[in-house]
């Protein structure tokens, strides 16, 4: 997926690393010239780095926002987020626009009049909803129970996955783990054994003990 | 207070140089496009809150929808009116949405 990250700070830079890292396509942009020249060589090495100010269009545009899967405001001026929110929403559709709140006073602001799809305001939660809305075909651990003993997991079934077009009785599910809803077009499929599922569904999965990777075969292939 | 900003900025050139120009069954998500309709339909969307004024265009192949956020009515967007809509359009299911599209009123 092609992520644009606008703000090189320490949220900026820490979120480029951590989706870099899970082979995701990332840019940077900076407006500060030192930032972008004093980059760290090591850790965010695959990152492509863009000077310029995301509250410009033709910035957004030179880093290729037409094209681009998710857009990041996660500047440290709340202002500026929503300027690249409204932005990237209005001027290129981006599909899923996320922005960073700084000033809980602000976060009223944050919503679909400024184009903003997700507001957070801690760095390792904006990684996960990043991970979570671009991962189609791949497992995604939601939650925790029990210390660990039991887990929600969630998968965004792509289209080769085996699972589509077959009942959940007929899926081979470990008898650790059931399905526990269905997300389908914005409405929760109550899952039975005859449920039939489709591609692009949402299939969260409670799973305990260690039958994961049985799991993950079933729905992800 | 808002700081004064951004001093060492730069001429920039126009995004989107040239829309295309398509009839509305053609427009695609995402792509830069000039669509030319009636207004078939005018709506108040409140969202979050706020008013925001969505409106139905239709041309001989389809109907999309623009929403202007932050007003309830636009001056001469009446309906019946012939315009012409400038905008990058998301989808939402089937369906194609302009945010803030540029119009143009055409001649009756």
């Amino acid at each position: 997926m092609k992520v644009i990250i606008a703000g090189a700070g320490s949220v900026g830079r820490y979120m480029a690393e951590q989706l870099q890292n899970s082979g995701h396509e990332v840019t940077l942009i900076d407006n500060q010239v030192n930032v972008v020249n004093n980059r760290p060589k090591d850790s965010t090495g695959g990152v492509t780095w863009h000077l310029g100010d995301a509250c410009e269009v033709a910035t957004l545009e030179a880093v290729g926002a037409a094209g681009a899967d998710i857009v990041a405001a996660v500047t440290g001026d709340d202002e500026d987020n929503l300027v690249i929110s409204l932005l990237s929403k209005q001027e290129f559709a981006v599909p899923r626009v996320l922005a960073r709140v700084n000033n809980p006073k602000n976060e009223w602001m944050f919503n679909d009049m400024w184009g903003v799809d997700v507001s957070v305001s801690t760095p390792h939660l904006l990684t996960g909803l990043v991970e979570e809305a671009v991962t189609v075909g791949s497992f995604v651990r939601l939650l925790s129970l029990e210390g660990g003993k039991a887990r929600l997991a969630e998968v965004t079934l792509a289209a080769n996955s085996p699972a589509i077009g077959k009942e959940l009785a007929a899926l081979g599910l470990p008898r650790e783990s059931t399905v526990v809803a269905v997300l389908r077009g914005g409405h929760v499929v109550v899952p039975r054994g005859d449920t039939i599922l489709q591609a692009a569904d949402e299939v969260v999965v409670l799973v305990t003990g260690g039958v994961e990777d049985d799991v993950r075969a079933a729905l992800v292939g | 207070m808002v700081s004064v900003r951004r001093k060492n900025r730069v001429q920039v050139s126009e995004p989107h140089p040239e829309p295309v120009s398509v009839s509305i069954a053609d427009m695609q998500a995402r792509q830069f496009v000039c669509v030319c309709g009636k207004v078939t339909r005018m709506t108040a969307r409140p969202t979050s809150g706020q008013p925001a004024l969505a409106v139905m265009v239709s041309d001989d192949t389809g109907t999309v929808t623009a929403v202007w956020t932050g007003r309830r009515s636009i001056g001469g967007v009446t309906l019946g009116r012939r315009i012409a809509i400038k905008g990058v359009a998301v989808a939402h299911g089937a369906k194609l949405e302009f945010t803030n599209p540029s119009y143009t009123l055409l001649p009756r």
